[in-house]
C-alpha cells in the first residue's frame, strides 16, 4: 500500500510541476499584464476586419 | 466640465501655421444657441453658448461642441463604430488634452519605430484611454487603417502596439487617427528605470506564482500528517510526507522568500531590525525546526514557513501594482516640452526637435501650441496661459521683449520667439530636477511594524538564548537544548505578527478605492494616519482654477441681461477663459445673444465685432479708452484678484462685468473637517500675496502665503517638515510638483496634471475634496486596526512563550493557535472593507 501512495504523491508532484510550468511560460509571454482588457475584448461581438473584408 | 484650455481641445481646424501676427481666433460655426446647455454627443462637454454644429445621424439630429468631437463622431461612424458611444462609460466628459495643434512629423517618430518579426511596430501611449470601450475603438479605428497589422491595446497601461506595413503606412498617420478620434497619442520611450519596474514585477509574480503551487502541494501532506496524528500512523508513511513536505517547502523559503531573506539581511547589517528580518526569522525557525523534527521523529510545521512567505508575497504583488499604475511622473513632465519646434531657417521654417534648438535660434509659436522652451517674444504678441508655471488662472499678455516660459501655452497670436536657454535647460527641466530632487532626499518613515520589529526581534532572540542556556546548564542535551529554544522563536514569530500590518493597510487601501481614493501604497496610510499639518494649493485646488462671471454693473439706461447679450454675442466664438466664462453665464441666466461679425481679437486688450451694424468692444478699460470708447469711468474697483471687462457699443461706454476664480464648494466643509480633527491648515500659492491671503480667510484656512515659485513651495514644506511637522500637501498643477514629491503625503486632485498625479502619493479619483476627508477617516481607521492586530498577536505571545519556553507546549496545540492567531488578524483586517464614504 505504501508504495502505491508514494507513486500518487510523486505522480501529484508531477502533475504541480507541469502547472507550475504552465504558470511561468504565461507569465513569461505576458497573459498577465493586462487582466483587465481580456474579459472586455471578450465580448465584442463584432467580426474583426479580416472577415469584413471577405464579405465585402 | 467642458474644456477651457483653448489648448485642451481636439484637433480644432489648424491655424498654427499661419504668419507672425496677431490672429483672430479660428471661429466655430454660425448660428445661434439659446436655452439650456446641450451636450457634445462625442465629448459630452457642455456645448459652449453660440457654437451650434449639427449632423444628422442615425439617432437623430446630433450636436457637438467643435468641429474635432465632429470629425471625430464622423470618423467613428463610417467605420461603423458608432456602437462605441452607446457602450462607453464615462464619468466625466471631456476628451484627452491636445497640448500641440502641430502635425505629426515622421522624421521625429520614425526613432521610435522598431522592426519586429512581422513588420515595424511602434508603442505608443495614448492619453485618454478610461474605459474598455475605448480600448475596443482605438484597436477598430487603427486596425481599419491600411497597412496595419495588429493593434494591441494595454487596458491596465493605456499602451498601444502598433504593428505596420512600414511601406504602407507611416507611423504620422497612425498617430494622426488616433489624434483624429479625440485621444493623445505619444511615443513611449522605453527606460532603464521602467524596464526595470517591469522585470521586478515580473519577478514578484514568477516567485508568488512558485509559492502558491508549493504550498498548495504541501498543504495536502500536512491534513495527511494532520490526520495522522489524531487517528494514527504508520511511522514509515509519516517520515515519507515529511520528507515530500521538506522537498516543496525548500524552495519556497530560499527561493520565493529570497527577497525577506535580502531584506533582512541589510537589516542586520544596519543594524535597524526591519520587517523583513521577523519574516525572515519566522520563516526560517520554523524551517530550521521542521528539518530537525524530520530527522528526528518529531512534529513538522513546514506550512507555517510557506504560508507566511506566500501571504506577504501576495501583500507585495498587489501593492507593487497599484504603485506601477501612475508611475514614470518626470518623464511625462519632460513630455510637455517634447513635439516639435519651427525654427526659422533664413527665410523658410524647418521642424526640428527641441533638443536641437539652441541659445539665439528663432522658433515660431502658434496660437494654441505650447512654449518648449524659455525664450522671449521678439515680434508679435499674444494672450498667454502661465497657469502650468505660476498657477495664475488667467492668461497674461505678453509683447515683444517678454519673456515666456516653456511649458506655458500660447492662446492668441502667433510670436517669434528667440531661444534664451536649451530644452534641457528650461522651466520644465528645472521643474523635474527639483521633483527627482524632493523624491531621492524623501526618507522612508519607519512603520509601525518595523518599530515593532526594532524591538521585537532582539527581545525574542533573548528569550531564545535564555531557553537555550537554562535547559542546556539544567543538564538536558545540546540538541534538545537547541529544539526549545528554537520552538520559542517559532511560537514567537508566528503569521499573525507578520501579517498584522500588511492585511489592514491592503483592506484599507482597497476599501479607499473603492470610495475613490487611490493610495500608491500601505505606507502612505500609514503617514496620512499621523499628518499634522495640511497645506493647499490655491488655483484649482480650493478654487475652480477658472475665471466665473460675478458682477455685472450696467451703465445708465442699459439693462444687464442686454449687456450680456453683446458681451456675449461678440464672444461667442472665443476660447479664452473670459470669453468662456461671460457665455456660460449668459447661457446659465438663459440670455440669448447672436454672433458677432468681423471679430477681431486683440492680444492682452479685449475683443471687438459688428453687431446689427454697429461696433461692440469687449476688453479692459484701458482697451477702450485707447479705442476711442467715452464716458468709460476713471476708477473701476473691483475684488482682490477680480477682473473687469468692460463693454462698449458703437463707442459709448455700456457697463462693466467683474470676473473672478470661484471657490470650490466643498473646500470650507474640508478645512472644517481638519479643523476639527486637530490639525491646522496652511495655503502656499503663485497667485499674488493679497489674493492668497483672501482666498485663505474666505474658507477658514489658517493662514495664506501668496508670490511663491515652485521651487520656494518645497523649500517651504522642507522648513515646516525640519520643525517637526508631519505635512499633507494637496496640488493639482505642475507648479505644485516639487512640493507634492516634498511633503510628507501628496495629494493630486483629479482633473489636475499628469505631473501632480504621478508625483503625489494618493489621488482623489474626482475633483471632490470630501474624499480627502474620507481618506484621512480611512487611514486613521486603517492604523487603528493595525493596533488592534498587534495586540492580538502579541496576547498570543504573552500565553505561548512561556509554555513554549517550559517545554509545555505540545506541538498540534501551538499549530492550531497559530492558525487561529492567523485567522483573527485577516478577518479584523477584512472589516475595514465594510467602511464606506461618509
Amino acid at each position: 500500500m505504501d508504495s502505491s501512495l508514494i507513486l500518487l504523491m510523486v505522480l501529484s508532484l508531477f502533475l504541480g510541476c507541469g502547472c507550475w510550468l504552465f504558470f511561468m511560460w504565461a507569465v513569461q509571454k505576458g497573459e498577465f499584464s493586462d487582466i483587465e482588457g481580456p474579459k472586455h475584448r471578450m465580448l465584442d461581438d463584432d467580426e474583426g476586419p479580416d472577415r469584413k473584408d471577405k464579405k465585402c | 466640465m467642458p474644456n477651457l484650455d483653448p489648448a485642451t481641445s481636439v484637433n480644432r481646424p489648424s491655424n498654427a501655421m499661419a504668419p507672425p501676427s496677431p490672429l483672430p481666433l479660428s471661429r466655430g460655426a454660425r448660428g445661434t444657441a439659446q436655452g439650456a446647455a446641450e451636450l457634445c454627443f462625442h465629448c459630452g462637454a457642455a456645448i459652449p453658448a453660440g457654437i451650434l454644429i449639427v449632423e444628422r445621424g442615425a439617432e437623430g439630429t446630433l450636436s457637438f461642441c467643435c468641429h474635432g468631437c465632429q470629425g471625430a463622431y464622423l470618423l467613428i461612424n463610417n467605420a461603423g463604430l458608432a456602437d462605441f458611444y452607446r457602450r462607453r462609460e464615462w464619468s466625466d466628459p471631456g476628451t484627452a488634452i491636445q497640448p500641440s495643434q502641430g502635425a505629426y512629423h515622421d522624421a521625429y517618430l520614425s526613432r521610435f519605430v522598431y522592426s519586429s518579426a512581422n513588420g515595424s511596430a511602434i508603442d505608443i501611449i495614448i492619453d485618454g484611454i478610461r474605459c474598455a470601450s475605448c480600448v475596443w475603438l482605438n484597436e477598430k479605428i487603427l486596425g481599419r487603417l491600411p497597412g496595419v497589422l495588429e493593434v494591441r491595446v494595454n487596458y491596465a497601461t493605456g499602451r498601444a502596439r502598433v504593428l505596420f506595413d512600414a511601406d504602407a503606412l507611416t507611423p504620422a498617420a497612425i498617430f494622426s487617427r488616433i489624434a483624429e478620434i479625440g485621444y493623445l497619442p505619444r511615443p513611449y520611450t522605453s527606460s532603464a528605470a521602467k524596464e526595470g519596474a517591469r522585470l521586478e514585477q515580473r519577478d514578484l509574480l514568477y516567485r508568488f506564482g512558485t509559492a502558491f503551487f508549493l504550498t498548495m502541494q504541501l498543504m495536502a501532506y500536512s491534513f495527511a500528517l494532520y490526520a495522522g496524528y489524531f487517528q494514527g500512523i504508520d511511522l514509515q508513511m509519516k517520515g515519507y510526507l515529511q520528507l515530500f513536505s521538506l522537498l516543496v517547502t525548500t524552495p519556497v523559503v530560499f527561493y520565493c522568500g529570497w527577497p525577506f531573506l535580502t531584506g533582512a539581511w541589510r537589516g542586520i547589517l544596519n543594524r535597524a531590525p526591519n520587517m523583513e528580518l521577523l519574516i525572515a526569522i519566522g520563516a526560517l525557525s520554523s524551517f530550521a525546526y521542521s528539518v530537525y523534527a524530520c530527522f528526528t521523529g518529531g512534529e513538522v510545521y513546514f506550512e507555517t514557513a510557506a504560508m507566511i512567505v506566500t501571504l506577504i508575497l501576495a501583500g507585495r504583488l498587489l501593492e507593487n501594482s497599484a504603485k506601477r499604475r501612475a508611475a514614470g511622473g518626470v518623464e511625462r513632465l519632460l513630455g510637455l516640452c517634447t513635439g516639435q519646434a519651427r525654427r526659422f531657417q533664413g527665410g523658410t521654417l524647418e521642424t526640428v526637435d527641441p533638443a536641437e534648438l539652441r541659445s539665439g535660434d528663432e522658433i515660431l509659436v502658434g496660437p494654441g501650441e505650447r512654449f518648449l522652451v524659455d525664450g522671449r517674444i521678439v515680434e508679435g504678441s499674444t494672450d498667454v496661459d502661465e497657469s502650468a508655471a505660476t498657477g495664475e488662472a488667467l492668461p497674461i499678455l505678453k509683447n515683444a521683449g517678454d519673456s515666456v516660459i516653456a511649458g506655458s501655452s500660447n492662446l492668441t497670436g502667433a510670436v517669434r520667439v528667440v531661444c534664451e536657454r536649451e530644452a534641457a535647460e528650461s522651466f520644465i527641466a528645472r521643474v523635474a530636477r527639483l521633483v527627482e530632487e524632493a523624491q531621492s532626499r524623501r526618507a522612508p518613515i519607519q512603520g509601525v511594524a518595523d518599530r515593532v520589529s526594532a524591538f521585537f526581534v532582539p527581545a525574542v532572540l533573548s528569550l531564545a538564548l535564555i531557553t537555550f542556556a537554562m535547559q542546556y546548564l539544567s543538564g538536558a542535551a545540546f540538541g534538545a537544548s537547541l529544539m526549545s529554544a528554537l520552538a520559542v522563536v517559532v511560537i514567537a514569530c508566528p503569521c499573525a505578527l507578520g501579517l498584522a500590518t500588511p492585511t489592514a493597510m491592503l483592506a484599507g487601501t482597497g476599501a479607499a478605492a473603492l470610495g475613490g481614493v487611490i493610495f500608491k501604497g500601505g505606507d502612505i496610510l500609514e503617514r496620512l494616519s499621523r499628518v499634522n499639518l495640511a497645506v493647499f494649493d490655491k488655483t484649482g485646488t480650493v478654487t475652480c482654477g477658472r475665471p466665473e462671471l460675478i458682477e455685472v454693473r450696467a451703465a445708465q439706461g442699459i439693462h444687464d441681461r442686454e449687456l450680456l447679450s453683446l458681451a456675449a454675442s461678440v464672444e461667442s466664438g472665443s476660447l479664452h477663459p473670459i470669453g468662456i466664462a461671460i457665455r456660460e453665464h449668459a447661457l446659465a441666466n438663459g440670455i440669448p445673444h447672436t454672433v458677432g461679425n468681423e471679430v477681431k481679437a486683440v492680444a492682452g486688450g479685449g475683443v471687438t465685432g459688428k453687431i446689427a451694424g454697429q461696433l461692440v468692444a469687449v476688453g479692459s478699460d484701458r482697451f477702450l479708452r485707447e479705442s476711442g470708447v467715452c464716458g468709460v469711468p476713471d476708477q473701476i474697483d473691483a475684488p482682490v484678484g477680480g477682473l473687469i471687462v468692460c463693454i462698449a457699443q458703437a463707442g459709448k461706454y455700456c457697463g462693466t462685468v467683474i470676473l473672478k476664480d470661484r471657490m470650490r464648494d466643498d473646500a470650507p466643509e474640508l478645512v472644517s473637517y481638519f479643523t476639527r480633527a486637530g490639525i491646522p491648515t496652511l495655503l502656499l500659492s503663485g497667485d499674488r500675496q493679497e489674493s492668497a491671503r483672501q482666498a485663505a480667510a474666505g474658507i477658514g484656512i489658517g493662514a495664506g502665503i501668496g508670490g511663491l515659485s515652485p521651487a520656494q513651495k518645497a523649500s517651504r514644506i522642507d522648513l515646516l517638515r525640519q520643525e517637526g511637522a508631519i505635512v499633507l500637501m494637496v496640488g493639482d498643477g505642475i507648479n505644485d510638483a516639487p512640493a507634492l514629491s516634498a511633503a510628507d503625503v501628496g495629494c493630486a486632485v483629479a482633473g489636475g496634471t499628469d505631473i501632480a498625479i504621478d508625483t503625489s502619493d494618493l489621488v482623489l479619483v474626482k475633483p471632490d475634496l470630501e474624499r480627502l476627508a474620507f481618506a484621512h477617516r480611512t487611514a486613521r481607521r486603517t492604523m487603528s486596526v493595525v493596533r488592534q492586530n498587534l495586540v492580538w498577536a502579541f496576547l498570543y505571545n504573552v500565553i505561548g512563550i512561556p509554555l513554549a519556553m517550559t517545554g509545555r507546549l505540545t506541538p498540534i496545540y501551538a499549530a492550531a493557535a497559530m492558525a487561529l492567531s492567523s485567522l483573527c488578524v485577516v478577518g479584523n483586517s477584512l472589516r475595514l472593507l465594510g467602511a464606506r464614504r461618509g
